[in-house]
């Protein structure tokens, strides 16, 4: 092999991934952008939207005129939806804490087993909704059984959030200190350990609860009264308005989603990683 | 004199262990409880949760009737052993695999360009990669119709072109944009799939690239390799734990895909199935059936992948 022919793969594969990421960074954020600039045209026959700015999808994607059907504006179902997630935040933050404490700090027989039930999510929102309408039927369509579907679903998430502040932290020192000077145990817990994590905690929340508030493969199925969840108010707009409505509608959830991803910034996590880095 | 009497023993162990559970005695016990109460609240979600419903899902699929569950039949399980059933899996599996592979080859590249090359605002970039994971699968459907729908933005950029273009529009049959548009069909499908799945797979696999030996890399480029050889005989042989992991963890969010495919409606895969079937019909039974299979498989597949493969799952 010469040493010419050796030298050109170099500058090739780097070109080619290069390229690979340009590319597939437009592709994901391309049409992002495309859709909320859109809102504010009027129309969008041909390449580019036209006819800027508008707000009149804006007004009726927020509610602030009178329309019917699926065109009505967001109403109730985003407060219901944020009070929701922020139930099932709740719950997730009672589980998830101790078992990733318990996951990092002991050695047990079956810790490898319970690791991988509590990090990976093992049912999917399809098949827990249509098993949900059945077992719990009179809380069919209420809040409950949303948030109970939520936090069984987003688990995972707060509790590889927390494992990975645990494991950054020495536990067992942090522990033995705490006990030597007196506390309890769960005195140590609840004062010392938790609020050491605070980030790792912070972190996983705020994902939880974002990850919760558009959950729609549970939803969909299990909904049937009430106050819309938000993800359902996204589905129909989607499946029947007109796109710049829709576009309308979704830009409200990439406002929101943007809006999170800054406070997540706060803690340290950049977006909607697994690890925190 | 030792008395043989296991069934006795095996009952005084099980007692000793949940008397020192509730009132220890050692530290070691004292230790065991504290791990019990931790672990608890997640039991108690899971079971009431989970294991509960999933019973009754099952007691669902054996039922009789409808609108009670009640009695005991194999029907419907019968029923899946059709060919109809067959053709909705094998759907989900192949398209499965192709989104896969294709959303981690690409996961690599990302991968590797944010953690070997030392580009820019690295965190904004990581941030704007992992954003469409907070998106919902129905969203990101919609960013593929306007990609790539009748009314898309690269759809009509292809018309605009070949119109104005001889040469080009010659090579495509018809000018007008609903034919050049594809969200609704099964490519469009896979774009709106790798939507969701390349952003995963790049995060799973940056975790892989953040504990490479990277002293290995350093000493084959001192001895000479260039930067395609290091990659092949280096870093790749280390990093097939980790993109073994990802493919499997990608694989089964393939499967479980569900928004995505109700509002593009291009191919029938099961998660679509079932859904039409409790919305359409309300077949309850055969969908708890379907759904039953579907989760023995997704249990299965994720256990043996993680013990046999040299899959590494690190989070």
């Amino acid at each position: 092999m010469s040493a010419t022919s050796r030298l050109r793969t170099g500058p090739i594969g780097r070109a080619a991934v290069y390229g690979t990421f340009v590319l597939t960074l437009v592709f994901l954020i391309g049409p992002i952008l495309a859709t909320f600039v859109s809102t504010f045209a009027s129309s969008w026959t041909g390449v580019l939207p036209t006819g800027f700015v508008t707000l009149s999808h804006w007004e009726r994607a927020l509610g602030m005129t009178n329309t019917v059907g699926s065109s009505r504006g967001i109403g109730a179902g985003l407060q219901y939806s944020v009070l929701l997630a922020l139930g099932g935040v709740l719950i997730n933050l009672v589980v998830g804490i101790p078992i990733a404490y318990a996951i990092v700090r002991y050695d047990f027989p079956g810790r490898n087993l319970l690791s991988t039930f509590a990090v990976l999510p093992l049912v999917s929102g399809l098949i827990l909704g249509i098993a949900f309408l059945r077992t719990y039927p009179k809380l069919s369509g209420t809040g409950i059984s949303l948030i109970i579907g939520y936090s069984l679903l987003k688990a995972p998430f707060m509790v590889i959030a927390v494992k990975s502040s645990f494991e950054a932290m020495d536990l067992r020192q942090l522990e033995e200190s705490a006990r030597s000077l007196g506390a309890s145990w769960p005195r140590a817990f609840l004062t010392v350990i938790v609020p050491n994590a605070a980030e790792g905690i912070v972190a996983g929340a705020i994902i939880c609860w974002t990850l919760a508030a558009a959950e729609f493969n549970f939803s969909y199925i299990v909904y049937s009264r009430g106050a819309k969840p938000f993800s359902l108010f996204l589905f129909s707009n989607i499946s029947n308005n007109g796109i710049l409505q829709a576009a309308a509608a979704v830009s409200i959830y990439f406002l929101i989603v943007a809006a999170i991803t800054l406070l997540l910034r706060t803690t340290g996590t950049n977006g909607f990683t697994y690890a925190r880095s | 004199m030792a008395t043989t009497n296991t069934e006795g023993s095996l009952v005084e162990s099980a007692r000793g262990t949940l008397t020192g559970v509730i009132s220890p005695t050692t530290e070691r016990e004292r230790e065991y409880r504290r791990i019990f109460a931790l672990v608890l609240p997640f039991a108690v979600l899971a079971v009431f949760g989970a294991i509960v419903p999933l019973v009754k899902l099952v007691q669902i699929s054996v039922s009789v009737s409808k609108y009670h569950t009640s009695g005991f039949t194999l029907q419907f399980y019968r029923s899946l052993l059709s060919a109809g059933f067959g053709y909705y899996v094998f759907n989900t599996l192949w398209f499965g695999v192709v989104t896969t592979l294709a959303s981690v080859a690409i996961g690599i590249a990302l991968a590797h360009a944010l953690e070997k090359y030392d580009l820019p605002f690295k965190g904004v970039l990581v941030t704007l990669v992992s954003f469409p994971i907070s998106l919902p699968g129905i969203v990101a459907a919609f960013m593929m119709i306007i990609l790539f729908g009748n009314t898309g933005f690269v759809t009509n950029a292809i018309s605009w072109l070949t119109t104005t273009a001889p040469i080009i529009s010659g090579l495509i049959a018809d000018h007008s944009s609903t034919d050049v548009g594809f969200a609704t069909s099964v490519l469009g499908l896979f774009f709106g799939y790798c939507y969701s799945m390349i952003p995963r797979a790049t995060l799973l696999l940056r975790g892989s690239y953040a504990e490479l030996n990277t002293d290995a890399e350093e000493a084959a480029r001192t001895l000479g390799a260039t930067s395609f050889e290091t990659f092949r005989y280096v870093t790749l042989p280390q990093l097939r734990p980790g993109i073994v992991g990802a493919i499997i963890l990608t694989f089964r969010t393939a499967m479980a895909l569900f928004g995505t495919v109700l509002v593009l409606k291009s191919l029938n895969v099961l998660t679509l199935r079932i859904s039409r079937l409790i919305n359409v019909s309300f077949d309850i039974q055969t969908a708890a059936a379907m759904s039953i299979v579907f989760f023995a498989f997704t249990i299965v597949f994720t256990f043996i992948g993680l013990r046999y493969t040299a899959a590494e799952v690190g989070a």
